[in-house]
């Protein structure tokens, strides 16, 4: 796999708050290349003008939320295969499910520690470096 | 600052905005609004609140947020419906959520009050849902698998050669000036195809002459249009049957690479709308690698040939707009009236950066500078003797021009909506109603009216202070109310416009106006008039702002506290506007406060006196006059006082009042300002001579030297002296106590 520092990245949040703890984290973990969008909508057409192997978005947001968001990106064969990580406020099964139905790769409950954020990371990744 | 840190400041910063939009929301809830949007607003409001607070583990806020947030999430589920009492509730909750966040902020440890009780409520209308906070462990059978991303095919290289390129047709298409003649339309022949197949328009307007070279008549368009689907040749033929013979068409079978351009004619919105329409409940079909042509695309509705917009002469790709971006004006302004939409703030909310204040101000100050430096090179370049058609006098025009419209940008750069201030009402008035007993509605208009930020933190207390005061002296009680034939509910309105270059803020009641019998006796028992004096209606209503004029026995738990409306009347002047107060018994009274948009520039009357150059505020200014020697009395000492229009009022004789004369100059040859200053109270005073009206910024004479008395701040002229800016209503006090020494 590429080092970290090459794998753009992509942060989608309607909270400043969480994008930044989530920069901030994978800051630490040694990404270079982060991207940020405020809504689903944003985020799309970031990613249709920008590509990036890795969207981190929250799930729960105004215009097209994490799940529409996910399903356009596995929708449209230019970006289809970008790694995507679902944040959610609560382990909630029944969202999961549906995101893994849609071809989530990973999801992340808030609030999250670093450690936690490299873990669900290297789950698709394998082993930073 | 340590990134933490900065990151919970922001986290606070966002707090706000969100309990904003979880009150606008609620109260758009109470009042009726159903749109689901709204109920999803407020529900993510709280539920970021608690979010943030997660991740810095602020514990009373993420308790209360998350019951708060369990409440709410039976009513977006429609498990409970959103009665009036629920939303009393959580506009009490919501009140609760924004004291615990300020508490955060403020690092105040212990508990809110009312948080308790309130969680209980919350649990109360719940009915004990299930609380879903669960953990992974609660799964069960379900277990997640993270799917790995292989790097040996790259994410970002999409495999085109995958795209299953789909039989269909091509059309060549180029309308000769007679289908247009005989009344054919382009558009409609290519929505026709729209309708066989799926179609891909390519426009070719590279024909498209120079503006002035068009012939409106002639055609110069032409199209290359992909039909896909289950199309034949012959069908497609149809479509053009009758517009056989006008028009060059060619028509063959659609294959190899897919036409260049293709994908610029992708849109999001489509893929937008297709991913937005699907029920959630569809299998993971998206998954697979079915790409329709591109996406469906509606025709292009076609160009007048005469239309001037495709002069440029290489050719446009033209995607057909979906009808989803193409929002018909009207539609377009329905979306932007409906301010109270959350999506519409959100909109806006993208749109914005965040500054610190410090790096505005320093702007201002820096264009401040500018301004002065702009007139000093002006006035040098007069004094030079350059002609005004000269290239340098009309260059200094042009930049006076810029200078100015820079001002304007910059200032709009503080200016704010009132909506920060207006927000914080619609609690106030719940508790004060609450503490009353009366029922209250209230009611804002224009809160997207801007006016400087410094101006809007000002205006928080006068405005408490009023709809406390509208409340409980304006409105009558409910018993008071109904005996009058006016419903219950009392309705305080509260409203901000622009009129003439500066702000306008009404705080009307429909109570029953202001008692003048009561107020004349108190004004009387105060002595602040004689007991013999005839007042006019208006006179009487005013007498409110007197100082003093607040009563013992009118003191009350709200809007007592020894404030009287001569402290709103004194805030407003402070901020370079005046209020006036008008009534109608039995009807209510209205508030009108005017206020200048910003407090770095003033409108001043500049004036000669002594020599030294001063600048009165215009806003002060009722009228100027030539005094004339049979006007002018005397009452011993200096003491002078003028006759205008039947009353008299003291003449003040600016240089002596600020020391720079010993000897009063003769009234007759002087020019009088007449003034109105604090507490309503008129004076004239005189100067030597008018320059002119002219915009000055305002300097603190307090930051760079020392605060003088009769002098409210200092600013540059042209000629690059410093001219004092009267504070009149000190000028006015003091040489009112002279007064009273010399009488």
């Amino acid at each position: 796999m590429p080092a970290t520092s090459s794998i753009p990245c992509l942060v989608v949040d309607d909270q400043q708050t969480m994008r930044s703890l989530v920069r901030t984290g994978l800051q630490q973990l040694g990404f270079r290349t982060i991207h940020e969008a405020a809504d689903g909508e944003d985020g799309l057409r970031h990613m249709l003008s920008r590509p990036v192997q890795l969207v981190i978005s929250d799930y729960n947001m105004p215009k097209l939320d994490g799940l529409g968001l996910l399903r356009a990106i596995r929708s449209h064969p230019p970006i289809q295969k970008t790694a995507f990580i679902m944040l959610t406020g609560r382990a909630d099964k029944e969202l999961v499910q549906r995101a893994v139905q849609f071809g989530v790769n990973n999801y992340l409950v808030k609030p999250f520690t670093v450690g936690t954020l490299k873990e669900k990371i290297e789950a698709i990744f394998g082993v930073l470096t | 600052m340590d990134p933490l840190a900065a990151i919970l400041e922001t986290f606070f910063q966002e707090c706000e905005e969100q309990l904003a939009e979880l009150e606008s929301g609620l109260l758009a809830m109470e009042g009726g609004d159903t749109d689901p949007e709204i109920v999803n607003a407020v529900f993510r409001a709280v539920h970021s609140i608690k979010g943030g607070a997660g991740a810095f583990s602020l514990e009373a806020l993420i308790r209360f947020a998350h019951v708060f947030e369990t409440a709410l999430d039976e009513v977006r589920s429609g498990r409970m419906s959103p009665t009036s009492d629920v939303l009393k509730t959580m506009l009490r909750a919501a009140d609760v959520l924004a004291d615990l966040v300020r508490a955060a902020q403020a690092k105040e440890e212990g508990e809110h009050p009312n948080a308790a009780a309130l969680v209980e409520e919350l649990k109360a209308l719940s009915g004990g849902a299930v609380d879903t906070s669960g953990s992974e462990e609660d799964w069960g059978d379900f277990e997640f698998t993270p799917s790995v991303v292989a790097f040996d095919a790259p994410a970002d290289a999409a495999p085109v050669e995958e795209v299953e390129i789909q039989p269909g047709v091509k059309v060549t298409f180029k309308p000769r000036g007679d289908l247009y003649a005989k009344a054919n339309e382009a558009a409609i022949l290519l929505r026709e195809l729209g309708r066989i197949g799926t179609i891909e328009v390519e426009l070719d307007a590279h024909e498209v002459p120079p503006l002035q070279d068009l012939d409106p008549e002639a055609a110069y368009l032409s199209w290359t249009i992909n039909v896909t689907g289950d199309v034949t040749e012959d069908s497609v033929r149809e479509v053009f049957e009758w517009v056989d013979g006008d028009c060059e068409l060619k028509v063959e079978p659609l294959g190899g690479a897919p036409a260049p351009g293709a994908d610029a004619g992708f849109d999001l919105s489509a893929l937008l709308a297709r991913v937005q329409d699907d029920t959630p409940a569809a299998p993971p079909a998206a998954i697979e690698l079915e790409l329709e042509a591109p996406l469906a695309l509606e025709p292009a509705p076609a160009p007048e040939p005469v239309a001037p917009a495709p002069v440029a002469p290489a050719p446009v790709v033209a995607a057909a707009p979906p009808p989803a971006p193409a929002l018909p004006p009207a539609a377009a302004n329905e979306h932007a009236a409906d301010g109270q939409g959350a999506g519409s703030r959100k909109a806006e909310a993208g749109a914005t950066i965040r500054v610190d204040l410090d790096r505005v101000d320093r702007l201002i100050d820096l264009v401040g500078e500018l301004v002065i430096n702009q007139a000093v090179l002006a006035q040098r370049v007069m004094e030079a003797g350059l002609a005004r058609a000269s290239a340098v006098a009309m260059g200094l025009d042009e930049l006076e021009q810029l200078t100015r419209e820079i001002q304007d940008s910059v200032m709009a750069i503080r200016a704010q909506p009132v909506k920060s201030v207006f927000q914080r009402m619609p609690r106030l008035v719940r508790e004060v109603a609450a503490m009353t007993g009366k029922p209250v509605r209230l009611v804002t208009e224009g809160e997207g009216t801007e006016v400087d930020k410094t101006v809007i933190e000002r205006l928080a207390d006068p405005l408490t202070h009023m709809i406390r005061n509208a409340i409980d002296h304006g409105l009558e009680s409910p018993e008071k109310r109904a005996a009058a034939g006016k419903p219950a509910e009392g309705v305080v309105k509260l409203s901000a416009a622009h009129r003439s270059g500066r702000i306008v803020i009404e705080v009307s009641d429909d109570g029953g106006g202001i008692n003048r019998e009561r107020v004349k006796s108190i004004a009387i028992e105060k002595n602040l008039i004689s007991a013999e004096a005839t007042l006019s209606d208006e006179e009487i209503d005013n007498l409110i702002f007197m100082p003093g004029f607040s009563t013992a026995s009118e003191v009350s738990d709200i809007s007592g506290r020894g404030v009287g409306m001569d402290v709103v009347r004194r805030s407003i002047q402070a901020l370079g506007g005046r209020i006036t107060i008008t009534s109608r018994p039995g009807k209510g009274s209205t508030f009108t406060m005017s206020l200048p948009l910003t407090l770095a520039v003033l409108d001043g009357m500049v004036v000669s006196v002594e020599g030294q150059t001063l600048v009165a505020p215009i806003t002060a200014i009722i009228e100027t006059l030539q005094p004339k020697s049979e006007d002018v009395h005397s009452l011993g000492g200096h003491a002078r006082v003028i006759s205008i229009r039947g009353g008299f009022v003291p003449l003040i004789d600016v240089g002596m009042a600020l020391g720079y004369r010993r000897e009063p100059l003769p009234a007759t040859q002087g020019v009088a300002l007449l003034i109105e200053g604090e507490g309503g109270s008129r004076a004239a005073l005189l100067c030597d001579a008018i320059q002119g009206q002219r915009q000055v910024v305002i300097k603190s004479l307090e930051a760079n030297y020392r605060q003088v008395p009769g002098v409210a701040a200092a600013t540059i002229l042209g000629d690059g002296r410093v001219a004092l800016i009267l504070d009149i209503d000190t000028i006015v006090t003091v040489s009112r106590g002279d007064m009273r020494k010399a009488g």
